[in-house]
């Protein structure tokens, strides 16, 4: 019995402290909550009702999405029928912010002429000429190479060409690249060759592109201020006899800040089949990005297709191969008003599959893959509560709690030693295993859950000390009843403690059970109230009967309280 | 050997000893109208000045912008018209704290893109950062989800409860755990509408801490009671006996353990709010103190003497006048530990009452109210030296 006891106290001891050394060893602390360090959170509820399943898709697609706009690690999760966004210390609120609210919306348009949008107005975005689009579409996603009719597809490529490629794909892709070769052409047609390397992108189509953008940028950058003039002006002298026939044409920004003009959506990201959009690593190192048509969507996505492999005029030829025939139209792929990419279409009919090739990087190719995903997805979702709280206040927030719950506890062990003396110590020691304890489950269900300590944990855990150590007033009580009734120390401690744990686990399983319920109906901070609830409430079982139970019978056995006050009675000989 | 015989002269040392012997039963009233008074007053000042209910209840937008010597309320009403934000629905609130100086502005919801000029604008204005300005915005939607979320948990909660109380003690003792419960919120809800706080978020929080304390207290003095039920089912003691045996009991727990908890609350709102600045804290810390008090005050003063009053009618009748003075300190102090043996201890009386003719239960009762001195008629058995 008595080893049995010793065992119990030294192994929760052990094991406590071992928890507790782990975590921080391995750096593991609790997460603190955005209105202790400052940062940003948004709740976002889908518009329409959406199943669980299309809300891990939504929350994937909005944390790719802040992944890359820059935010590591994200905390972005399902909560009931909600996303809940958590960003705690982000540096950059607007970025994140822009990243979050999405509506997740894409079209499918031609790609026309600059002049059907003449009567438009142009973007704010500075345009610039379009430069060719390197991407291709192929069907069925098995041939990405030969689907360029361009015939850039000669030579071989050579390891180097590759890497140099892959560099300047990802600047014109980057700047957006695509477009409307025509202008290139008419202005700068020296240049555009220049980039004649563009033999060695053939196979990946990347040539085209590459060259082009370099091209393009040039012109661009060297006369930022007027960004838009190449735009008017090019198409002019291009077609200037051609009046705007389009209806619904606009100029859409593309990912790098340049504009084309696209005709009216023709159809929906639906047309894709569900989560298929999938990055694929070529022959020679090139990314490509295939999705699957839907059954019901293909016939909207082919008969743009047949468009633009025609040429027709609501899909016209938006540049001109190296051989100088006139290439195919382009479909842009818009997302929330920005062109993502504009391949052009090399097959007139596609059956069951899309493969977009390109001189794509991975990173690219895994953004247009998110794009498409999110396409063929379509639940809007709109930003239910935001919240931005600036680190200095978070700061001072976390300050003032840790400092008052120190003070407090400081003044409640001071009470508790001024009332029980020696028997104090225990309680003491049981505060201190208990506050490792809650220490080591905060950081270890935060880190596994990602449920930030928030203002009102900690609030929790500070209402939690007065519960915690009701435990031993109870105890101590009851003991103190049964030591005045003539019992013996000894005698009275396993009674008591009987007794008094009775007591205890019925008014904690009370809160075991109000923190359970809460945090699994609850939404935003009620939630993280409840886990840091339940996780004290937990520890407070858990040390009153391995840690206080051992320590109190023990010492009730020992010498060492007899002739000690305690209870404010002399505690008798046994 | 010290055995507490002496009963201590001081009310303060009869406490410290567990000696009291306070009729709760019998000052019932005095509780339940204390009950009653809140309660209207608390429904009074509900209909006449209703609760403040805070951005996140009825959506909007709202900034914390630090202010300064040169921006206050009215540079911030400035800055929302020249965004175009009507002024007379907005509400621009100065909060100060020693370490902290902040103006809150709360608006009706505009677009994000407003929102985000605005942002600037008092940033601007203010001369700080945008990273300085707190932005929040709710939709007006999702307060009335968050609200509806909570009560529907809350119902279920105490759904769950009320059958684990049933289960575990019985169903009035949920009856009356839930009435004081239900107490201790309108306590709550009270003072925010007495003193006009904002509710928020934080304030659901605090609601439902004390709901969940307010159950916590009184099970911990429910349990007593059971425990006193079952030492007396042998002698058909009075319910209203056994609530006032055990509230005096626990009496000593319950304060100690209210000093302990309110010590941090208390430390919160004074440091944390007042010192540090922490202006969340404020409000919060208050509802807790409130709750907190008002949880501990109702289990002993309006939850057991319901159940009291639950249990009153069940079963035989007593058969006396319930006890008071000092045949219920003797009650209180020798039935700590020694219910059965109170009627051990008096078997000999027992006998010779029971032939002289009178009832059987008052030599048990007679019994119960000895001194403790002759409770106990030998010391203990000496324990064998034996490792046990």
């Amino acid at each position: 019995m008595k080893r049995r006891l010793w065992f119990s106290l030294i192994a929760t001891v052990v094991a406590v402290i071992a928890a507790l050394a782990g975590n921080i060893a391995t750096n593991n602390e609790p997460i603190l909550g955005l209105d202790l360090q400052g940062g940003l959170s948004v709740i976002l509820a889908p518009e329409d009702g959406a199943t669980g399943d299309d809300l891990l898709v939504v929350r994937d697609l909005v944390r790719s999405s802040l992944e890359r706009s820059g935010v590591a690690e994200p905390d972005v999760r399902v909560q009931g029928s909600n996303i809940v966004v958590d960003l705690p210390g982000v540096k950059d609120k607007e970025e994140a912010l822009r990243s979050v609210s999405v509506s997740g919306i894409v079209e499918l348009r031609s790609v026309v002429n600059f002049n059907e949008c003449a009567a438009s107005p142009a973007p704010a975005v500075p345009t610039d000429e379009t430069i060719a689009e390197g991407r291709v579409l192929d069907s069925d996603g098995t041939i990405t190479v030969d689907g360029d009719p361009t015939g850039e597809v000669t030579p071989p490529v050579d390891e180097e060409s590759i890497g140099f490629l892959n560099d300047e794909a990802k600047t014109s892709f980057r700047r957006s690249a695509p477009d409307p070769d025509a202008p290139v052409e008419t202005d700068a047609p020296a240049e555009t060759d220049a980039p004649a390397e563009t033999d060695a992108p053939a196979e990946t189509d990347a040539p085209a592109e590459t060259d082009a953008p370099a091209d393009t940028l040039a012109p661009a950058d060297s006369v930022p201020a007027d960004g838009t003039e190449p735009v008017a002006e090019v198409p002019l002298d291009l077609a200037p006899t051609l009046a705007p026939s389009i209806t619904g044409a606009e100029f859409l920004p593309t990912l790098d800040g340049n504009a084309l003009c696209a005709g009216p959506s023709q159809a929906s990201g639906e047309v894709f089949a569900r989560d298929s959009a999938s990055v694929q690593l070529g022959q020679f190192g090139q990314f490509s990005v295939s999705v699957d048509l839907r059954g019901d969507g293909e016939a909207s996505w082919n008969s743009l297709a047949t468009q633009c492999f025609n040429r027709l005029p609501s899909c016209p030829s938006t540049g001109v191969d190296t051989d100088g025939s006139a290439r195919p139209g382009q479909i842009a792929i818009v997302l929330d008003g920005i062109v993502q990419s504009a391949p052009v279409v090399n097959v007139p009919v596609f059956d069951g599959s899309v493969s977009i090739t390109g001189s794509f990087t991975q990173d690219e190719a895994d953004q247009l893959s998110d794009v498409l995903n999110r396409g063929a997805f379509p639940v809007q979702v709109t930003p239910q509560e935001t919240r931005t709280v600036s680190a200095s206040a978070g700061g001072d927030s976390l300050r003032a709690a840790i400092i008052a719950g120190l003070i407090g506890l400081a003044l409640v062990l001071a009470f508790l030693l001024a009332y029980y003396r020696w028997l104090a110590l225990v309680i003491i020691g049981g505060l201190t295993v208990w506050a490792m304890a809650v220490y080591s489950a905060a950081a270890f269900v935060s880190g596994a859950t990602n449920y930030a300590l928030s203002l009102a944990g900690v609030t929790g855990i500070i209402v939690a000390i007065g519960v915690t150590v009701d435990s031993y007033v109870v105890f101590f009580e009851r003991m103190k009843d049964e030591i005045r009734n003539g019992r013996t120390l000894r005698n009275a401690a396993p009674r008591s403690f009987n007794s008094t744990w009775r007591t205890i686990w019925s008014a904690d399983l009370v809160s075991i059970i109000g923190a359970l319920i809460l945090f699994s109906l609850s939404v935003g901070s009620v939630r993280g109230f409840a886990l840091y609830l339940g996780i004290t409430t937990v520890c407070d079982l858990f040390v009153c009967f391995f840690f206080t139970r051992p320590a109190v019978l023990l010492i009730a056995r020992s010498k060492f309280m007899v002739g000690k006050r305690a209870f404010g009675l002399e505690v008798a000989t046994s | 050997m010290s055995r507490g015989d002496q009963i201590a002269s001081t009310a303060l040392g009869r406490l410290f000893r567990g000696q009291t012997a306070i009729d709760f039963y019998g000052r019932r009233r005095v509780g339940f109208i204390i009950a009653v008074v809140v309660i209207i007053a608390t429904i009074g000042s509900l209909f006449t000045r209703g609760l403040d209910l805070g951005l996140d209840f009825e959506g909007g937008d709202a900034w914390d912008i630090p202010a300064s010597q040169t921006f206050g309320v009215d540079e911030a009403k400035a800055v929302l018209e020249d965004n175009g934000v009507p002024t007379n629905g907005a509400r621009i609130q100065r909060r100060s704290s020693d370490t902290n100086d902040l103006i809150t502005v709360q608006i009706e919801e505009v677009t994000q893109a407003n929102a985000d000029q605005i942002t600037a604008a008092f940033a601007e204005a203010a001369g700080v950062g945008t990273d300085e300005v707190n932005f929040s915005f709710t939709s007006s939607t999702w307060g009335g989800e968050i609200t509806d979320k909570a009560v529907r948990a809350l119902i279920i909660f105490l759904i769950i409860v009320s059958i684990f109380i049933s289960i575990r003690f019985e169903w009035r003792m949920a009856l009356a755990a839930l009435a004081a419960m239900a107490h201790d919120v309108v306590v709550v809800v009270g003072v925010y509408t007495v003193f006009g706080f904002e509710v928020t978020p934080g304030t659901v929080i605090a609601f439902l801490t004390i709901l969940g304390y307010s159950l916590y207290d009184t099970i911990v003095v429910f349990d007593r009671v059971r425990e006193n039920e079952g030492k007396y089912a042998g002698i058909r003691m009075p319910y209203e006996d056994i609530v006032n045996i055990s509230m005096n009991q626990v009496l000593m727990r319950s304060i100690n353990t209210s000093i302990s908890s309110v010590i941090p609350v208390v430390s919160l709102l004074l440091i944390g709010s007042g010192l540090l600045g922490a202006v969340t804290l404020r409000e919060f810390g208050l509802a807790l103190l409130v709750g907190m008090i008002s949880g501990i005050y109702s289990s002993i003063f309006v939850a057991t003497p319901l159940l009291a009053g639950f249990k009153s009618n069940v079963g035989r009748k007593p058969r006396r006048e319930r006890l008071t003075g000092d045949k219920l300190r003797a009650a209180v102090i020798g039935s700590g530990v020694t219910g059965r043996l109170a009627t051990t201890g008096a078997s000999v009386d027992a006998g010779s009452t029971a032939r002289s003719g009178s009832h059987d239960d008052d030599v048990k009762t007679a019994a119960v109210l000895q001194p403790v001195g002759q409770l106990l008629t030998h010391p203990p058995r000496p324990r064998k030296k034996k490792r046990r």
